[in-house]
Parts: C-alpha cells; structure tokens; sequence
C-alpha cells in the first residue's frame, strides 16, 4: 500500500504545499531576512502575510487544509515580543485548542504546526521551513478535510 | 418535583403582578404526551401553564439573549428619553444557568436584565431514548410516577426507570442546581455521576486516529447542515454566522462531505471552553449526530490547557479572550527537536 502510494506521488512528482501564514513584525521580517542573507529554504512554503498571529481567524487554517494545503504553518513573534503586546498570547491559546482539536478528531498532528520566529531569525525561519516541509512529506498529500471538486 | 412547580408558578406570579419582570420564560406541558416545549408568560393568570419535569429539554438561555437582543435592537430607534429597560424571567436548570453566565461574561446584557427562577433539575427524558423504549410507536398516553415512567402506545404499555431514559449529559452532570440564580427554590436534586464525565471523550482518545477520523466522517456525513444545532445552542448568537456568511463564502453551498466537516468543526471549535453540556443540540439533531462526543472534548481540553469550565464563574473571561504569560506551549513546532 505504502509503495503504491509512493509510487504515485513520485509519479505525479508530488511537493508538499505549505501554507504559511506569518505575522507582518517578526516571522515575515524574519523570511525577509533568510531572503536577503541568501539562506536557502524549500520552496514550497506559500507564505500569506497577516498583521499579527492574533489576527488569524482559525477558520484560515481549516480552510487552507480544505481547499489543498498540504500542510499549514503559523508563525509570529515570540511571547512578550509581540507587536500589539498581547496578540500573540491569545493565539498561543487558540491554537492549542485548534491543534488538540484536529487532532483528536483523526488529523495528522503535523499538518498543522505553530512556532515562533522573530524579525532576527532569518536562520531559524530557514530551519522551520525546512523542518515542516520534511514533516508534511513524510505525511504525504492531504487526504482528510480536502474538498474535491 | 410537585411543590417545585407550584413554587415556581407562584414565584413567576408575583414577579409578573409586580412588574417585576416582563415576560417569563418557562417550559409547559407539550402537546403530545411526556412532552414539555418552552413559552413565554407575560401576564400573572397565565402562570398556571408553566410546568417543571424531566421532559423539559431545551436549553431557555437562548431565548433570554433573542429576547433581549431584539429588545436592544428596538430601542435603537426610540427617542433615548422613551427608552425603557426591558427584564426576562427565566426557568433555570443548571446547564441554562451556566449559559446565562457566558452571554453575562461576553457582555450581552446586563445583569439587571434578568431574573434568575433556579430550579433543581435531576435530568431530562432523551427523547431518542424514550422512542426506543417504545420501538419508535407513537405514545398516545403516558405519565411519570415515582421514578418510573410509563408510555401506552397504540400495542401496548411499556415501562421504564426515569434513570434509564435519561439524556447521556444528565447522566455525568455536575450541576444539578444552578450556579447563579435571583431566586431558588426546591431541594437539591440526586447528584450524577461527573467523575464519568470524561470517559467516553478519554475511550475514543485512545483509539487510533484511522479510526477516529472514519467516526467523524461517518458522523459528519450524516448531518445534513440545517443548523437546527446552531439555532437552538446559547452560545451561538453571531448575528451574521459565518456558515451563511457570503463574503467570505466559508462554507461551500454544496453537498461536498468537506464543506459539512467543516461547518461542524468551525462550529464546535467556536464552543471552546463555552459548550455547557445541556444537550440541546443533541436533542434537536433530526440525523442524530453524535456531536457529544466532540464538544466534549473541548470542554476537557478548556479545562486541561486553561483551567476553565464553562460558564461557572460572572467574572471569568472567556478562555479564547484571556490569556496567562505561562500558558501550554508544548505544542509549538521546534525545528531543532523536529516536532
């Protein structure tokens, strides 16, 4: 079964899409930064800019999964770093129900992933990409959620 | 459950012929038999038609807040002079109690606004449950004596234990008398069972994910979106719901699977740390989803991640509107340690 599916996905030439959705003050600076230091990063990171991670409606992130995202990451500043002071607390919260939540109901725990990067990480935005899109390769194509048509 | 009822009437006559309150909101008998449906009383004589029994289902904090919201909304256009304060009475269970609490916490209307008649409440009747007792046959007649409830249908008689027909929430719940209330009345009803609260939630954990996706899918394909979910649920009070919402069009008008999965899923995660477990969703599903099984869990995990049961607390915040500097984090993507 796993070969088969391998099979296919080569056959297709498969690339995880990611959709990352990152604060305007510290991750997207952050990529900025990666971009400018030339620090080389998988290209299938699609990265959507929002003011703050406080912004992002939940709603995206299911909807990114639902409409063929493969993977979605969100990222902002750190806590205590962040650019409307609080913005990035109540995220931390919601994201922690929204992640246990899609997990519990049978969703890979990596499609979704959440992490920090502030505006000097150009480094560590590099790792992250890095990171997650090995994660959701090794998930392979979304299969749950997704709506085809 | 008797001297309840005549409290109860007596108590809604007095605040209705002192002005007290405009309107009460309360259950009477239903028009099939073991049935009760809400109403609303506005004049002393008709308090002789509210009733307290096991056969009041719904969820009445949904009725407060339409009340009163529309109220609001009226005296927009009124001159502020002529503005007048309306007050709703209300038949409060525990669950119903809780949800007052949450809209009070999300500042819906002020505190004065209602008035709180807390009744005991040991459960209500499943009306699933009560179908199959009598096979699905229609009951003509039936009463409820001593713990014991008997339907006549058309083939005969069929008998029960109240405890038996109970709704699944009832059986676990931890708040038999309301956790807020102007006037209260009636002893304390028999506790239920909360250490169970979480067993099915912590069973279908441990399943594999395979298997608990096939369970959501299978659940989730029954539903057939007609928000009766939504409309009866106390914490659902968006006036524009993002599943009717057009600009952005969140959910797709078709009958993709994944548009229906992602309705559920935007609705339940909407009721983190504010699902009170009154069932009423349940009750009024017409596919029989199992939608418990869910909001359940976010009702664990509100309590888990932030401390927080819904709707126990006037000066709590909602927990997805608060936050502490040393809240959970373990589930933030570290590239170091991979995951």
């Amino acid at each position: 079964m796993e070969k088969v599916m391998t099979e296919k996905q080569s056959a297709k030439g498969w690339e995880p899409k990611i959709i990352a959705i990152v604060c305007n003050w510290c991750t997207y600076a952050g990529a900025d930064l990666a971009g400018i230091s030339r620090i080389q990063y998988p290209p299938n990171v699609r990265i959507v800019r929002v003011p703050c991670t406080g912004r992002i409606n939940p709603f995206y992130i299911l909807k990114a999964l639902q409409e063929g995202a493969d993977g979605v990451l969100v990222s902002g500043c750190h806590p205590g770093e962040c650019h409307y002071i609080t913005g990035n607390l109540t995220a931390r919260r919601k994201f922690a129900a929204l992640k246990r939540f899609l997990s519990y109901i049978g969703l890979e725990g990596d499609r979704t992933l959440f992490t920090w990067v502030s505006a000097s990480e150009g480094d560590r935005f590099a790792q992250v990409v890095r990171g997650v899109t090995d994660a959701v390769r090794a998930l392979g194509p979304a299969q749950k959620l997704v709506k085809r048509i | 459950m008797e001297n309840v009822e005549k409290k109860l009437r007596e108590e809604a006559k007095r605040l209705l012929s002192e002005k007290k309150v405009d309107v009460v909101v309360g259950y009477e008998a239903g028009t099939l038999p073991l049935t009760a449906t809400p109403c609303f009383i506005t004049t002393p004589e008709e308090t002789e038609r509210l009733v307290w029994n096991p056969f009041c289902v719904q969820n009445l904090g949904k009725f407060v807040h339409d009340l009163l919201n529309q109220h609001h909304e009226a005296q927009k256009r009124v001159k502020p002079e002529a503005r007048r304060k309306k007050v709703v009475g209300v038949v409060t269970r525990g669950c119903t109690s809780r949800s007052l609490v949450i809209q009070l916490q999300e500042k819906q209307y002020e505190r004065e606004e209602v008035v709180i008649l807390g009744v005991p409440c040991g459960g209500y009747v499943d009306r699933k449950k009560l179908s199959a007792l009598t096979g699905g046959e229609e009951i003509r007649e039936g009463s409820l004596q001593d713990g014991r409830i008997s339907a006549r249908t058309w083939n005969g008689e069929h008998q029960a234990v109240l405890k038996e027909l109970l709704a699944d929430n009832c059986l676990t719940c931890r708040f038999n008398r309301p956790v807020l209330a102007d006037i209260e009345m009636g002893e304390a009803a028999t506790a239920a069972e909360a250490e169970r609260e979480y067993e099915a939630v912590r069973a279908f954990e441990n399943l594999p994910a395979e298997e608990r996706w096939a369970y959501f899918e299978k659940e989730m394909a029954k539903c057939i979106r007609c928000c009766a979910c939504r409309n009866v649920c106390p914490s659902c009070y968006c006036r524009i719901c993002f599943a009717e919402q057009s600009q952005p069009q969140w959910i797709g008008i078709g009958s993709d699977p994944s548009d229906t999965q992602l309705f559920q899923l935007m609705r339940m995660y909407h009721m983190v740390g504010r699902c009170v477990d009154c069932g009423s969703c349940v009750a009024v599903c017409p596919m029989g989803v199992d939608l418990r099984k869910f909001l359940k869990k976010l009702d664990s995990d509100a309590f888990e991640l932030f401390g927080h049961r819904a709707g126990v607390a006037l000066e709590e915040p909602a927990p997805l509107g608060a936050y502490r500097e040393n809240d959970r984090e373990d589930f933030i993507f570290d590239p170091k340690s991979g995951a």
